[in-house]
């Protein structure tokens, strides 16, 4: 059949089953919370089953495959015939990631891939626990694979139980994908190479933890030094290689090349021992994939992750195919706004009739009139036509379920998801941006933040860490904030850290004060897996986080207590389009600056400023201001012009820090639209879009974190 | 007028898309929509449709439970739609039972292959049902034991076109099977036929309900439950036996064979051309063949005419042949064919024919 992504009849399908597939992330996570809830097991049913319906509708039997299968499951699940265990889930949510693969495809005008023959293997056989039996009795030979030195032995290996996917199943599985075990196993593997005796008892301990990359490295030699590996580690990895599998290939095949080349090159990896049995068609590839070791548990929660949350290169244009080409919008809005185009117009004849008023004074006190109602009515209408571009912040938060329950389970972390707020509106350009980087904290939170349920324990915490969202507005604003009960961070050892990183001198370290510390993680560089978060699917590091949110004109503001937690806030304006800002000149040109970055404005004799270390001070309240002519960055043939003697200065924040722009006039806040940029000029850094001032000239936006790292570092 | 539809359907997308596909039909015209069963009972009242159609699956009340309430309050024809799986058998019965009138599956491509024939079908089934008052049928059969209640014999008609209730002939002990064709309404009309009979009727039967392969296993086995005689889905080879009924399983062809003093039945896949699977006729023709003369032939409520050429031949045979009034048939399509053709020896109310046939063979 051929698909027509324009066709009516098929987007009016997508929106549909788009929203039920969102509530079935959200529904099947709180499944695993509430297993016996009849209701919402009737939901998931029926989600299934009418998005199999529309399918069937289309004739996409490839969806309406993996929906069948889904929904035979989830019927002998609501008639009581099953139980809801955190393995069927396992088997379950991958069913989401092939639903929302087979949803690109839709939108790009593709036919549905059929899913991955493993998964509707392993759905099958939950749903016909009877029919699989006898596949698995004869495959004796595979005989599921005992996890011996299993790090964390699960309590039910996959392959086991009768309703379980038959070991013969296991094996394709894991032969298909090709070696793709879960960064926990790999680290095990690490562990068991560093001190096998101590294997089971040290993955869970350092599941937890970031291993660097030097001591990713140390490990490596230590491996090609010894030359003693051997598979029995990697033997229990295969029972749960499946789980992770399905969730796609993690690496590429030139990276899994390079790294074969490079342990053949340098290590004596040793064949895994034939004993393997089923285990065997796997074992080979496991010691490749060390990649993502400072990434734990990267590869299982990828499928976790939206096609938006993919590797940052792939990021953005995952993200524009995600991006949903249509919005719902309240009848009664579109009302709204069609009557205030209505008295628009109204507005216009008035004004049209003032040409015939003969006497002038009139005619002005009739224009005044006028003007003031097309104040009261485009207001309204911007603001009405905004709010049809408002979308549930839900849409983001929607996600999170499943993000931080299959992170929680495989880092074997104990996490409840708190949400508040998931019905703030914001812009859908913002709630579509914010993604990326809200995922990305929120699993930092889970991997960094919250402990280990025993390490909670002893420090006198719940065994269940909790992990806060909420969105709320405040004023013209979201505030957003993502919340751990968690280790919290020391700014001691972020100082270190950064002195280490030969980022700064001992000295200026020792001047942080706790809040710049903690600033500090979003320095570029600062992460250690800024390198590699591409390979294990990781989304982005924090100062790819903390520059997505600048671009969005908002600001993150960190605090954290040692062993309490940590608190993100983020702070984003409701829309994109418009923005308040601060209009100055520089000699005639107009410029605005984001009034989210300006402090405070004053004026000052220039004359009392000094130089400290090169750099042109003004003692403020008692502290040093660094000061910059925006004149000399900005217009043209101002360099090393002298310097006026008074000036306005206005006071901006970078993050935590302050410095001071010296400006020529202030003319006043202005709400502008934001225009973007000719492509003459389009990239210009420190420039962020241009708009159009009451006076009908045009106005550069300037930005400003991209300003400082433009000219900051040099001198003017 | 046209005939006025209401769309009962959970998923927004179905809604749209058979609004559209009904009201292009100009016979019929969709009046309303309802989300779940609450709506649909509410609405049903509110806006007395001619026809509704009904999804199984919904929130707040399913469709089952709706079709109960509404049938109780304000009844309706009222069409499931539902999928062709054993679960859906299942719970297609259950709504089948609670009133509602048919069925069609919900995945278009079921009913053909072809989208466009699919559409004028599933149009034509709508009207079929809606532009019929009586098919709403508030009497729900009563799945009781058989009663043997003495009915004095009618007087024996002759007339070639018996007036309708008009009792057959007695012709006990002339007949050595009994076969029923039925679509359309066929899942309840069977129901409360063979109910009627007794535990120890004397003669095999064999059935003919046009139906999907998934659905006549549990059509059989609750016919099974319901019955004093026992009903099961035909298997090939299976031998015929008084008081045994067997129901031609869907998406094939069943046909009697007699070799050496045994009739079995004889399971076939359709041939290309054969457009009712099991069809009516191609048992019929059989039955004709085998048993000339011996049979019963009953032809129940559906549409077309499944059954009239079968029938031709058993009756040029010398075998009787009973059609259902019209006033009792969900649609008078395959009934009248038959007496049309002027090939009923009686036509009888659906809650005579149980009787009628337990009575006179």
């Amino acid at each position: 059949m051929a698909l027509n992504a324009d066709d009516e009849i098929l987007q009016d399908f997508m929106v549909e089953a788009g929203e039920i597939l969102e509530q079935l992330n959200e529904q099947l996570v709180e499944l695993e919370r509430s297993p016996d809830d009849h209701d919402l097991l009737n939901a998931v049913f029926r989600g299934f089953h009418t998005i199999k319906g529309g399918a069937g509708f289309l004739g996409l039997n490839n969806m309406v495959d993996v929906c069948h299968r889904s929904e035979d499951v989830f019927n002998l699940l609501r008639n009581g015939e099953k139980q809801v265990t955190p393995q069927l889930m396992d088997t379950v949510l991958p069913v989401l990631d092939v639903l929302n693969a087979q949803f690109e495809q839709l939108r790009a005008a593709e036919e549905p891939d059929p899913a991955p023959a493993e998964l509707l293997q392993g759905l099958e056989a939950l749903a016909h626990p009877d029919a699989a039996q006898p596949a698995a009795a004869a495959a004796p030979a595979a005989s599921a694979p005992e996890p011996v030195a299993a790090p964390e032995p699960e309590p039910v290996p996959i392959a086991a139980p009768p309703a379980a996917i038959p070991p013969a199943a296991v094996a394709s599985m894991v032969e298909g994908e090709m070696g793709d075990i879960t960064d926990e196993e790999f680290e095990a593997l690490l562990d068991a190479l560093e001190n096998p005796s101590a294997a089971p008892a040290a993955a869970p301990a350092s599941s937890g933890e970031d291993i660097t990359e030097e001591e990713f490295e140390a490990l490596l030699d230590e491996l090609h030094g010894k030359g003693q590996f051997k598979a029995p580690a990697a033997e229990p990895a295969a029972p749960e290689a499946p789980a992770a599998a399905a969730g796609g290939e993690d690496i590429t095949e030139a990276e899994f090349e390079a790294l074969l080349d490079e342990l053949h090159g340098k290590g004596k990896f040793k064949a895994p021992a034939s004993d393997a049995v089923a285990a065997a068609p796997a074992a080979p590839p496991p010691p490749p994939t060390p990649k993502p070791a400072p990434a734990p548990a990267a590869a299982v929660a990828k499928p976790a992750a939206t096609p938006a949350a993919a590797a940052e290169p792939a990021g953005d244009k995952a993200a524009a195919a995600q991006a949903e080409t249509t919005v719902r919008v309240d009848t009664k809005r579109l009302d709204d706004i069609m009557n205030m185009v209505g008295e628009l117009v109204l507005v216009r004849n008035r004004i049209a009739t003032l040409a015939h008023v003969g006497d002038i004074n009139q005619a002005r006190e009739e224009m005044i009139k006028a003007v003031a109602n097309l104040d009261v009515v485009t207001g309204d209408l911007q603001t009405s036509v905004m709010k049809t571009r408002m979308q549930p912040i839900k849409k983001v938060f929607g996600r999170f379920p499943r993000v931080v329950r299959d992170l929680a389970r495989n880092l074997k972390k104990e996490v409840n998801l708190v949400m508040q707020g998931e019905e703030t509106d914001l812009d859908k350009n913002l709630v579509e941006a914010l993604a990326d980087p809200m995922v990305h904290l929120v699993r930092n939170a889970v991997d960094h933040g919250v402990e280990m349920p025993d390490v909670r324990e002893k420090a006198g915490k719940p065994r269940q860490g909790t992990l806060l969202l909420a969105a709320e507005q405040e004023g013209d604003h979201i505030l957003l904030i993502i919340e751990d009960d968690g280790a919290g961070m020391d700014p001691e050892v972020l100082r270190r850290k950064a002195v280490e990183k030969g980022m700064m001198d001992a000295d200026a370290a020792a001047r942080l004060d706790d809040k710049e510390a903690f600033n500090l993680i979003f320095a570029a560089g600062f992460s250690t897996k800024t390198e590699i978060s591409d390979v294990s699917g990781r989304g982005v590091g924090m100062d790819v986080v903390k520059t997505r949110i600048a671009q969005l004109n908002g600001s993150v503001d960190i605090s954290s207590h040692k062993g309490k937690g940590t608190r993100l806030s983020i702070k984003v304006p409701l829309t994109l389009a418009i923005m308040p800002t601060l209009m100055i000149k520089l000699r005639e040109q107009t410029f605005a600056l984001p009034l989210v970055s300006v402090n405070e404005i004053f004026h000052l004799d220039l004359t009392k400023t000094n130089v400290v270390d090169g750099q042109l001070v003004v003692m403020v309240r008692g502290k040093a201001l660094p000061l910059y002519y925006l004149t000399r960055w900005m217009v043209a043939g101002c360099r090393g012009v002298p310097l006026p003697e008074t000036g306005h200065v206005v006071v901006v924040h970078i993050g935590t820090q302050l410095v001071g722009f010296v400006v020529d006039y202030l003319i006043g806040q202005e709400e502008v639209v934001i225009k973007p940029l000719g492509s003459m000029l389009h990239g210009t850094p420190g420039l962020a879009g241009a708009t159009i001032t009451g006076d009908g000239k045009i106005a550069l936006i300037l930005d400003v974190p991209g300003l400082m790292k433009a000219y900051g570092r040099r001198q003017a | 007028m046209p005939v006025r539809v209401l769309i009962v359907d959970d998923s927004g997308f179905f809604r749209r898309r058979m609004t559209e596909m009904l009201n292009a039909d100009p016979r019929l015209e969709v009046v309303g929509t309802a989300n779940d069963g609450a709506q649909a009972v509410e609405q049903v009242s509110k806006l007395r449709p001619d026809v509704v159609t009904m999804d199984i699956e919904m929130p707040v009340m399913d469709g089952i439970a709706a079709t109960r309430r509404i049938m109780a309050t304000t009844p309706t024809p009222i069409l499931m739609f539902s999928s062709l799986t054993t679960d859906g058998a299942k719970a297609t019965l259950d709504a089948l039972d609670a009133g509602a009138v048919d069925y069609l599956p919900k995945k278009f491509e079921d009913i053909s292959r072809d989208q466009d024939e699919a559409k004028r079908q599933l149009c034509e089934r709508v009207y079929a049902i809606g532009s019929n008052k009586r098919a709403a049928r508030p009497q729900r059969p009563a799945p009781a034991a058989p009663t043997a209640a003495a009915r004095p014999a009618a007087a024996p008609a002759a007339a070639v076109r018996p007036a309708n209730g008009t009792m057959p002939p007695a012709r006990r002990g002339q007949y050595r099977l009994v076969a029923i064709g039925t679509s359309t309404g066929g899942p309840v009309a069977l129901q409360q036929v063979l109910t009627k009979l007794p535990g120890n009727f004397p003669l095999p039967l064999v059935l003919i309900q046009h139906m999907p392969g998934s659905f006549t296993p549990a059509f059989a086995q609750r016919l099974n439950q319901q019955c004093a005689i026992e009903v099961r889905e035909a298997k090939d080879g299976d031998e015929l036996k008084p008081g045994l009924a067997l129901l031609a399983p869907g998406g094939k062809q069943m046909v009697l064979d007699q070799r050496a003093g045994r009739t079995t039945v004889r399971i076939t896949e359709s041939e290309p051309g054969q457009n009712y699977k099991p069809s009516v006729d191609v048992t019929f023709t059989s039955v004709a063949r085998i048993f000339p003369g011996q049979a019963l032939a009953v032809v129940l409520t559906g549409m077309g005419a499944d059954g009239r050429e079968g029938a031709r031949l058993m009756k040029q045979g010398g075998s009787s042949v009973w059609a259902q009034d019209e006033a009792s048939c969900v649609v008078y399509g395959m009934p009248a064919a038959i007496v049309d053709a002027g090939l009923a020896d009686a036509v009888l109310p659906l809650s005579d024919i149980g009787m009628a046939i337990s009575q006179r063979v």
